[in-house]
Order: C-alpha cells, then sequence, then structure tokens
C-alpha cells in the first residue's frame, strides 16, 4: 500500500491517497486540491509548498504527479487529452473526472513529448 | 533535499523525482547491475572502515523538508466571485453590497494578472482589465508617497504609511509593516511594491490619522482572493476599514480615493469608470494594472 499526502496546518489536517488527487492549481497564495470525488480543498499552502510535500512526503511515489507551469501540478493518471494549439489539457478518468484547464503552448508541448517519450 | 527551483509557465516537472529510487534499474541491465553493486558494495565497505562513520544526521532528514505552517485558515472559504473557466476571455467582475449601510463596489479580476505602472495609462489598451490610482504623490516635489518598486526597479524609499502592496512572482501580498523583505525580494526579481494606509491587518482594523469623509479605494486580500473595493458613498477611513472587516477581509491597504480616476473591463468588455479624469496628473502617478492574460 503506498504512502498517503498528508497536508496539515495548525487547524486541520488532509489526509489522502496521491492517486484520488486529480490536480492541484495555485490561487494566489494558497491552492485548490480538486479530488477525484470531484471535491475541492482550498489549501493554504502555495503551490511550491506543496510540491516540496509531495517531493518530501511520497518520494518516487510522486513522480505521479507533474508540475505545468507556475499554476499547476497534475495527477498523470488522468492526462486524457492534450491539445497544443488550444492549450488546452483535459484530465479525466473516462468516467466521473473530467476537468478542462489550460496551461502555455510551451509546457503543453513538453508534457506531449514526455508521455509519448514514457509510452514507448 | 535540493531545494524546488523556480519553474516558468513554460516548463514541466515530473515531481518526486529527487529520489534516488524513481526508476527502478531496467531488466536488461539486471546482471551487469547486480555485479556492479556487489563490487561497488565491496569498496564502499572498505572505504567506510577507513573514514570516520558519517552520521545519519548528514542525510536530509525525513521531516527536514517540512515546510513551516502558514498561518491557519478555514479548510473551506466562501468566495465572492463566480468561479470562471481559465480559458475565458480575462474581465473584471463587478459586484454591489452593502454593509453597515454603506455601498460597496467590489471588482473582482478574473484570468488577469497584476502590476503597477508609473505615469499615464492608455484608455485604449485593450489589454487592460482594472486600472487605479495606487501611491499618493506628494504635493510638494510630486514625488511617490512611501517606497515602491516598478518591475525590479526602487523609486522611492519612503516609510509614511506602513501598509503595503507587493507582487512577486504574480504573488499579491497585501500586509502591514514597517519594514518588509517584499521590498528587496521585489528589486530582486522584477516585482512590484507600493505602499499606501493600512486598513486591515489579520482581519482586524487599523485607525489611520485623516478623520476626513471621501470616497474610499482598497485593495483586499479575502482569503486569498485579491479584490478592489470601493465606497460608493464618502465614508472616513475607520468606517471603510470597518466595513471591509465586517466583509470578511484578511489584509486591505487604501488605494487613492476620491476623485482618482480609473475602471474596471467587465465580461461584456462594458467599460465602469470611476473618478474623474484628469490628463495634466504629476508623471510619478502609479497605477495597479490587472491585465488579460495573454490569450
Amino acid at each position: 500500500m503506498g504512502n498517503y499526502l498528508i497536508i496539515s496546518t495548525s487547524n486541520d489536517l488532509i489526509r489522502i491517497m496521491p492517486d484520488r488527487i486529480v490536480y492541484i492549481s495555485s490561487d494566489g497564495n494558497y491552492s485548490n486540491l480538486i479530488q477525484a470525488d470531484g471535491e475541492s480543498r482550498l489549501l493554504s499552502y502555495q503551490l511550491g509548498q506543496i510540491e516540496k510535500m509531495i517531493n518530501s512526503q511520497l518520494e518516487s511515489e510522486g513522480s505521479l504527479f507533474v508540475r505545468i507551469g507556475k499554476s499547476l501540478i497534475v495527477n498523470r493518471n488522468f492526462i486524457h487529452y492534450i491539445n497544443i494549439a488550444k492549450q488546452r489539457i483535459i484530465l479525466s478518468d473516462a468516467t466521473a473526472v473530467n476537468y478542462t484547464l489550460s496551461a502555455s503552448r510551451e509546457a503543453l508541448k513538453l508534457l506531449k513529448e514526455l508521455i509519448e517519450k514514457e509510452g514507448k | 533535499m535540493k531545494q524546488n527551483k523556480d519553474i516558468q509557465d513554460n516548463e514541466i516537472r515530473v515531481l518526486g523525482s529527487e529520489s534516488k529510487s524513481k526508476h527502478p534499474p531496467k531488466p536488461v541491465l539486471w546482471k551487469c547491475g547486480m555485479f556492479g553493486l556487489i563490487t561497488i558494495g565491496m569498496v564502499v565497505a572498505s572505504i567506510s572502515l577507513l573514514k570516520d562513520k558519517k552520521t545519519e544526521s548528514d542525510e536530509p532528514g525525513y521531516f527536514e523538508t517540512v515546510p513551516e505552517i502558514m498561518e491557519s485558515s478555514q479548510p473551506k472559504i466562501d468566495r465572492l466571485g463566480t468561479d470562471v473557466d481559465p480559458l475565458v476571455r480575462g474581465f473584471t467582475q463587478a459586484i454591489d453590497t452593502i454593509i453597515n449601510d454603506i455601498p460597496l463596489r467590489i471588482y473582482i479580476p478574473h484570468n488577469a494578472n497584476m502590476t503597477l505602472h508609473v505615469g499615464n495609462v492608455n484608455k485604449e489598451d485593450t489589454s487592460i482589465v482594472f486600472a487605479a490610482q495606487a501611491a499618493d504623490i506628494r504635493r510638494d516635489n510630486k514625488k511617490i508617497v512611501g517606497a515602491f518598486v516598478l518591475k525590479g526597479k526602487p523609486l522611492a524609499w519612503g516609510l509614511s504609511k506602513i501598509g503595503y502592496c507587493a507582487i512577486i512572482d504574480d504573488e499579491i501580498t497585501i500586509g502591514v509593516a514597517d519594514n518588509s523583505p517584499l521590498f528587496e525580494s521585489a528589486t530582486e526579481k522584477e516585482g512590484y511594491f507600493f505602499r499606501q494606509y493600512p486598513l486591515v491587518n489579520n482581519g482586524k482594523l487599523v485607525e489611520n490619522e485623516p478623520k476626513n469623509k471621501a470616497i474610499r479605494r482598497s485593495i483586499c486580500d479575502r482569503n486569498g482572493e485579491i479584490m478592489m473595493i470601493e465606497s460608493l458613498s464618502t465614508e472616513s477611513f475607520h468606517d471603510f476599514a470597518q466595513a471591509l472587516v465586517d466583509l470578511g477581509v484578511k489584509n486591505a491597504i487604501y488605494l487613492v480615493g476620491s476623485t482618482s480616476f480609473g475602471w474596471a473591463v467587465d465580461e461584456n468588455d462594458d467599460r465602469i469608470e470611476f473618478g474623474i479624469e484628469n490628463k495634466n496628473l504629476p508623471p510619478n502617478t502609479s497605477y495597479i494594472i490587472w491585465r488579460r492574460n495573454e490569450e
């Protein structure tokens, strides 16, 4: 069984299996964590701090996630569709999860290449 | 653990890549790998006998990289602005409300980024979705009041007002402090910084000396949601700041009020202007400018 990601503040604690996270987006000094069940949680951490937590707590399992630019961390398992021209990425499990996000063309091009490379 | 490097919007980064166990050995290399590991193990064992034993504390600890706990906030926070698809063209949402009998107009930019600008603002610039005067100007020498940084370049150093707003790496911080490291940080990272009267500090009203009434404007942080709030009637600093507190604002500083000119562009591309346009303002007149994200 894998590790949980634990995000704790002085007031509350979120404990979640990494594969249940669809993506985490930056919201100024806060971050929004979107769960596979559709729930959204506002975290009082900046995205860079969340990235550090993933790296330190999940170690190699953290490679499940990709940081895309300044504003997004996405779960690679949910990457379903990338359109570089439209700067669009769709995260979906072809059942309940379906989120359309935008990112820079350059970042999406790199992501597409990464997935192509790993798929071979 | 290595520090996370800054990342730009045109870059990606696989997380967890700092771990040594990220890539398991490939099957085809298994035999060679085993032989190599045994050899390396013997060499390492020999060296370790000759050298002082390296303590575990030399290695990064598991808990060492846990970031500092930030000030707590509620896990679920109501937002005033509507949820907007990130693919939608940037605009400013305007919400009218009344708090403590004070009519307020709340401006919330969506899909837009804030910077500072010095000098006249081009009204024809269609990338701008919100503009309002930022720092005050001294009447005598027409210089900017309080410390001011424009895209990393310090233009003023004074400390007459302890409220500040910093924009560094697209993150907006509004706070109250005599000295803020964000001034230096703004100069180092091509950021922006200005000072104004403090209105709300950590959810508490801050009193200010001027007691007159005027149209008031402010830039506010309400649980991470940045917004500009304007009183639609003349108010004292105290009553205006109290209305912001009662609205749930955590941190707020003043923007130039009264007849100072500015505008917002709503989702229908209609312009909402406030104040009185004056083309003869001093060259040091500064503005907060929200521009649409790149399309």
